[in-house]
């Protein structure tokens, strides 16, 4: 005999999962929008991303120009290295690295928050209130996840082409015009508004799925600290799916 | 009657010289922790052996509701799946601008080697085995179940570190296996099936290409990854504090500490690795 709990639990949490991502988009528009919430997990969320944000940043982009460059030097085409170094860190690393570090920083204390605040009945004491949890704490801190990684990923692309530079210069004896100029061969204006515009979704889906998991966590310590393994885990799938369908428009709408 | 106390001198100063040394002294007791995990691995492998059995069957299919999904194979297989999908969808459209779409096939086998399935096997390292390690040891920790185990005479470190850094390091051989399979065919699925290459010239392109060596540094690199995640996970697990919310905490620090550490050592050990000469010769 099937458990029927087993396939009822995940279909229950992914219905639930759409019902609030519902609520959320309705409640967005609504007055009174929370800004002093919003402002505050803004800070709060590029406060614990931006150092790490760097740290990853730097290694990630280094070691993408400098697999790439093996290549080019092989093929005696090093001029081009800064091509695939611009190719790389705007369409691909930015978005993914800045998310990254949002989910796992960010989107992790958010539900962490949102979790204890849970288990300790606050989110039913502002029901009765009056107060709705969703405009009051969901829509701000989606909000925020989705501010901060657009404007964390911009952050990103620079640090990464600039270490690039400096690796691809310094290490690899590229020179530094070719570098330069061969950044813009084919990463357009277009690529860098979708890579934003991806960064954007990916903060989207990690705030989403950070406040959904947090507000719907139930046994003590041990189910928070699952309901954040579990956002993270989530997070970086979806991170991964939205990846692969908008890099594919993408490169449809650029070619 | 109220006393007055004398203000210390220099007190901005002495507040600096204080966070300076209190993350001395986390950096200090981080690797303190290492090192007693490391230590501890012999212990673990005598008294343990039981316990390491079951954490390998734990990590290597999940608990609670990341089993229901199928576990950290089908994360990892998915997350590789959709990287591997990349080099198809990125690469054949780049070289098609340059006619040159035959070499997809050599794309597939050099960067998903040297760069996508390892940074993509860490990132999903990091979430699934790691996120999970702290998660547990953290509300074992809140629960004050550690300091039990301690009073019992069990070997805390031992018994909950040093078996989760031996089952890491033996379950990421098949996970590792999994990613690069999954990773290798999206990349030949999506260039031949859906962009229309025909099979041939791909699998000449990709089996030219595909060095053994690299293929075996590539598992090198998984293997030292999982062990630096492992090891970073258990320590902000054994550390946590500050209730449901500080085992949520946690897990973020661990997972933000151990996407860049495990990083860094991917760029270390490529850049000991290939080196200047790259180790990587067109013409064979």
């Amino acid at each position: 005999m099937i458990r029927s709990d087993a396939v009822v639990k995940p279909m229950r949490s992914i219905g639930g999962f759409f019902a609030m991502s519902l609520d959320t988009l309705v409640q967005i528009p609504r007055k009174p929008f929370a800004w002093r919430e919003f402002l505050y997990q803004s800070w709060f969320v590029a406060r614990v991303s931006l150092l790490p944000t760097l740290m990853l940043a730097l290694p990630f982009t280094v070691l993408l120009v400098f697999t790439f460059n093996i290549l080019l030097i092989e093929f005696g085409a090093a001029d081009y290295s800064g091509t695939g170094a611009a190719y790389g860190t705007v369409t691909q690393l930015g978005p993914i690295v800045t998310v990254l570090v949002v989910a796992g920083a960010g989107a992790t204390s958010m539900c962490a928050d949102l979790g204890a605040r849970t288990i300790r009945e606050e989110l039913d004491a502002l029901r009765v209130m009056g107060i709705d949890p969703i405009q009051a704490l969901v829509v701000p801190r989606v909000l925020a996840a989705t501010f901060v990684a657009v404007m964390l990923s911009s952050v990103v692309i620079l640090v990464g082409i600039t270490g690039g530079f400096f690796f691809s210069v310094f290490v690899q004896h590229v020179t530094p015009g070719a570098f330069v100029g061969g950044m813009t061969i084919i990463t357009g204006l277009a690529d860098v508004i979708i890579s934003l515009i991806k960064a954007g979704l990916f903060g989207l889906a990690a705030g989403l799925i950070a406040c959904y998991k947090g507000i719907s966590v139930g046994g003590g310590p041990a189910g928070v600290g699952n309901a954040v393994n579990e956002t993270v885990v989530y997070t970086f799938v979806a991170l991964f799916a939205i990846n692969i369908l908008a890099s594919t428009v993408a490169v449809q709408a650029t070619l | 009657m109220s006393t007055g106390v004398v203000s210390r001198r220099f007190p901005r100063l002495q507040k600096t010289m204080r966070s300076w040394a209190g993350g001395w002294m986390r950096v200090g007791t981080q690797t303190q922790f290492y090192g007693d995990t490391i230590r501890a691995i012999g212990a673990a492998f005598v008294h343990y052996r039981i316990e390491i059995v079951r954490l390998i069957a734990q990590l290597g299919l999940g608990t609670g509701a990341l089993a229901v999904v199928g576990g950290t194979v089908v994360i990892v297989g998915f997350l590789t799946l959709t990287t591997g999908a990349l080099v198809a969808v990125q690469g054949y459209n780049q070289f098609a601008q340059v006619g040159t779409e035959a070499l997809t096939g050599f794309a597939s086998a050099y960067f998903n080697v040297r760069l996508i399935a390892p940074l993509t096997a860490g990132i999903a390292l990091a979430a699934t085995i790691g996120a999970g390690a702290t998660a547990q040891l953290g509300a074992m920790r809140i629960n004050e179940e550690i300091d039990a185990l301690e009073v019992m005479g069990i070997r805390a470190v031992a018994y909950l570190a040093s078996t989760r850094v031996i089952a890491g390091i033996v379950v990421v051989g098949p996970l590792y296996s999994v990613a690069m399979l999954m990773s290798f065919l999206a990349a030949r699925f999506g260039t031949t099936a859906i962009y229309g290459q025909s099979t041939g010239v791909y699998d000449h392109y990709f089996n030219t290409f595909l060095n053994p060596t690299d293929m075996v540094w590539s598992f090198v690199l998984a293997v030292s990854m999982a062990s630096v995640i492992m090891l970073v996970h258990t320590y902000y697990g054994f550390t946590a504090s500050g209730g449901p919310a500080g085992v949520g905490e946690a897990v973020g620090r661990a997972v933000r500490a151990s996407l860049v550490v495990s990083a860094v050592v991917v760029l270390l050990l490529s850049l000991a690795v290939y080196g200047q000469s790259g180790n990587f010769n067109l013409s064979g």
